[in-house]
């Protein structure tokens, strides 16, 4: 009940003129940068914030906080339209969400994707609001071997991601965890795999493979197969853009998984949005009717890794303003801020600032709001954008590609390294082989190392500290059971057919 | 609605700024916005520092022109650094340096560019640090944490960063003074860093005494020492090493300013004059206090002649550490 008159006041502070104002111009601000390719919530936060000096500072936590929020809403259209990754918690939504647009059902992938990011994001906040201090408290019991656990649960996700031969599947996985090796390595600072270029020291850049795999090799493969003018069946009218009763009603589940798996990785500080994205995938299509049928247009395809991303944001600020402890780069610059303004961010912020606090939660339900009503009436505008001739789409997708991964970190070396990914994935593509375990091997590959070499350097190289652990014991043993199902399901495959002869 | 437009415009000039190459023109004065390098990614420590300065700059007055921080991420330092190397000469461009300007290179092949190449300008803060373990600890002192990782070494832990960073050179050189040992595990990400001490994964962590200050209010952690000369103003009753008995040379944590190579001389003494000022400025002090900063101002061949001596220093830490060291 205190929480309630908290909110009530938060209420107050949220619903001022100013304040309203300043949460849509975040939010507005955060639809933008989600749907430029490369351009983040990190970048932009970090630019506007001198402007916020002469801020009150409430009213520029909630506007920052709208850009961050504001900004998974907008990841989406582009993965769902021209299969180009917005960024990264948004690659995971190019394999169901780009297949529907195909469909000509693009209008209801981004509807779904507008809706589960509402519902998931105010879940989030939700659990922000409630159980923020307990939540908190539990995530800092994970150390290094529950996070080891939790890298090797997702990397388990590559049997749902795997589509039809699991041996392509894994090798495409491999691949990625390789890539994820280049750069320096962290605990002895040796560079690997950099064969003397500065530009790799860092390693590969996420996001440049992957728009790299996925929208550049869609041009290439498309330009080959070249058919009529138009590229996608685009239906007319307002009620089939948009999502069906039916769609909501498939989505149920997708909606709940997407809410609670993007808001506890989201607490997590070493885990990610990408991380929960793939996780919800991977749930989703593991308790689904219909696993058969992912990725080729799912909508729970969309609404699950969605969901996730926004109700992590929610999430990752658990830790940051209850202990003042940053879990992304976002974040990141969200403290910086709090500091700059005059503020101590640590585990007594919230006691010493209720009206800012409770003043950004209210905030957040009302910014969610805003999104939605501001997103649902773009769908049919943005799907509007299939009507464009292949002539004129496919060199602007290229065009989106290139500059949205220069924009990252201005390096023509980026721009190279695309190229040869658009290429990678055209063979991958021609090859067979599925490019979604190669991008989870890239996301979890540098954690998953991290994490483990970090647990043995603690345990003195024992290996037991990963299973003697409840956490992480229980984490693994799932990863197990997930790692079966496959061989479970053939067996039965077999044993069905072989009934079938014995007939 | 005007302000809205503003700040798209804001966005948008950000675009355009990644298109446009910059002209490189000599003069006593920048004739154009200020590029200013920073080796971390938006929301690092270096980007939020130069961020501040320059707002703090335009605040004063001291320039006339916009300065604009520029992100050049990547291999320690060794791509901000090459990027001010091929400015050669250019007027209008600075960089912000951090100790690992001049660790980076020691160990990095691949980073072929060293401070030494660059021009230098300004010293601006040292930032102090203290050691934390939890409030419930059994340490007290760090003499109590040395003890005890004496009597069964390696079995306790310190979470830090990078292995060429400064938490790190502090245990190496800690070690080698007193025979204690103990392991260091890396984390990338200063979060995860005290995650991992408050929740008791590791016993002890390098941290700074802003960071610290809050969870020790709220009794989560306790400091057991200050890696500065003299007592720090924030924690009075913290002794420092020294006087606990533990010598060891004080591993600074620099930030400051760097031109690139070849600037004409009137340039260097136009920044030189720039920040000089600028240290002098209620606003600075204002900010070095918040952030419990160390006022660590110094130029010219004294600057020179710092980094030097922290090459110097950090190229025994780490080869007796076992790091290669290719340079």
């Amino acid at each position: 009940m205190e929480a309630l008159g908290s909110l009530l006041t938060g209420f107050s502070v949220a619903l001022t003129p100013a304040n309203l104002f300043w949460c849509f111009v975040g939010v507005f601000l955060g639809t933008v940068v989600g749907i430029l390719p490369g351009l983040g919530p990190a970048a932009t936060i970090a630019m506007l914030l001198p402007l916020t000096f002469k801020m009150d500072h409430t009213a520029a936590i909630i506007m920052l906080a709208g850009i961050y929020y504001g900004s998974k809403y907008g990841g989406s259209t582009t993965s769902i339209l021209l299969n180009v990754p917005g960024e990264s918690a948004s690659v995971v939504t190019c394999l169901d969400g780009y297949q529907m647009a195909r469909q000509g059902r693009a209008g209801a992938a981004l509807g779904i994707s507008a809706i589960a990011s509402f519902i998931a994001g105010t879940v989030g906040v939700l659990g922000l609001m409630l159980i923020a201090p307990p939540i908190a408290r539990f995530a800092l019991r994970f150390g290094p071997p529950e996070y080891f656990a939790l890298m090797a649960l997702g990397l388990a996700m590559v049997v749902f991601l795997a589509g039809k031969s699991m041996i392509k599947g894994l090798l495409a996985t491999l691949m990625g965890l390789w890539l994820a090796g280049v750069g320096i390595d962290l605990f002895t600072a040796e560079s690997r795999f950099t064969f003397g270029q500065v530009e790799l020291l860092d390693g590969v850049d996420f996001i440049v493979a992957s728009i790299g795999i996925f929208a550049i090799a869609e041009v290439l493969v498309n330009m080959e197969s070249r058919g009529g003018t138009e590229l996608f069946k685009v239906p007319k009218g307002l009620r089939n853009l948009l999502p069906t009763l039916q769609d909501l009603k498939d989505c149920r589940f997708a909606f709940l998984n997407g809410s609670i798996v993007g808001f506890l990785i989201g607490v997590l500080p070493g885990a990610g949005s990408t991380i929960s994205s793939f996780i919800a995938y991977g749930t989703e299509k593991a308790f689904s009717r219909h696993p058969e049928k992912f990725g080729t247009g799912v909508i729970e395809g969309v609404a699950a890794p969605e969901g996730a991303n926004n109700s992590d944001t929610a999430g990752s600020l658990v830790p940051l303003l209850t202990l003042g402890i940053p879990g992304s780069n976002t974040t990141a610059i969200l403290l910086a801020a709090l500091i700059l303004w005059g503020f101590k961010p640590g585990p007594l912020l919230v006691q010493e600032n209720p009206g800012l606090f409770w003043g950004l939660v209210a905030s957040m339900y009302i910014g969610n709001v805003m999104l939605l009503v501001l997103n649902l009436p773009l769908v049919p505008l943005f799907a509007q954008i299939l009507r464009v001739p292949y002539f004129v789409l496919y060199p602007a997708i290229l065009g989106i590609s290139i500059v949205g991964v220069y924009s990252v970190s201005h390096s023509l070396f980026d721009v190279w390294l695309l190229g040869i990914f658009g290429l990678l994935g055209y063979l991958m593509r021609k090859l067979d082989f599925p490019a979604a375990p190669l991008i989870l091997g890239m996301v979890l590959g540098d954690g998953l190392e991290r994490a483990l070499r970090q647990s043995l350097m603690m345990s003195g190289g024992q290996l037991a500290v990963l299973v003697t652990r409840p956490l992480s014991a229980g984490m693994l043993l799932l990863t197990v059971v997930i790692l079966l199902v496959p061989l479970v399901h053939k067996a039965r495959l077999w044993r069905m057919k072989s009934v079938e002869q014995e007939i | 609605m005007k302000r809205i437009w503003s700040y798209l415009l804001l966005v948008v000039g950000w675009m355009a700024s990644a298109v446009v190459a910059p002209v490189s023109v000599i003069a006593f004065e920048p004739t154009k916005p200020v590029e200013a390098v920073v080796h971390t990614g938006p929301g690092g420590g270096s980007d939020i520092f130069a961020r501040a300065i320059a707002d703090l700059m335009q605040k004063e007055k001291l320039i006339s022109q916009r300065m604009q921080v520029v992100n050049k991420s990547g291999g320690g330092s060794a791509v901000a650094m090459s990027y001010l190397a091929e400015k050669k000469g250019d007027a209008n461009t600075i960089g912000f340096f951090t100790g690992v300007w001049v660790t980076n290179p020691l160990t990095t092949v691949e980073a072929k560019v060293t401070i030494s190449d660059l021009t230098p300008i300004v010293r601006l803060v040292l930032e102090p640090a203290v050691v934390a373990v939890k409030a419930d600890s059994p340490y007290k002192n760090m003499r109590d944490f040395i003890e005890s990782a004496k009597k069964s070494p390696n079995q306790l832990k310190q979470s830090g960063g990078s292995v060429t960073g400064r938490d790190n050179l502090v245990r190496l050189v800690i070690q080698k003074a007193t025979g204690a040992k103990w392991v260091f595990v890396s984390f990338p990400s200063g979060g995860e860093r005290i995650a991992n001490l408050l929740g008791g994964h590791v016993e002890l962590m390098v941290i700074e005494p802003q960071e610290a200050g809050e969870h020790i209010k709220a009794g989560n952690l306790r400091v057991i020492a200050a890696l500065t000369d003299k007592r720090l103003p924030s924690f009075p009753d913290v002794p420092t090493l020294k006087e606990q008995g533990i010598d060891v040379p004080v591993i600074p944590q620099a930030r400051g300013v760097l031109a690139p190579p070849g600037v004409p001389k009137d340039v260097v003494q136009y920044w030189e004059g720039v920040f000089e000022r600028f240290t002098k400025t209620a606003s600075w002090k204002q900010y070095l206090e918040q952030n419990q900063f160390e006022d660590g101002y110094l130029k010219g061949p004294e600057l020179s002649k710092f980094f030097d001596e922290l090459a110097k220093q950090m190229r025994e830490v780490l080869k007796e550490a076992g790091a290669k060291v290719v340079r």
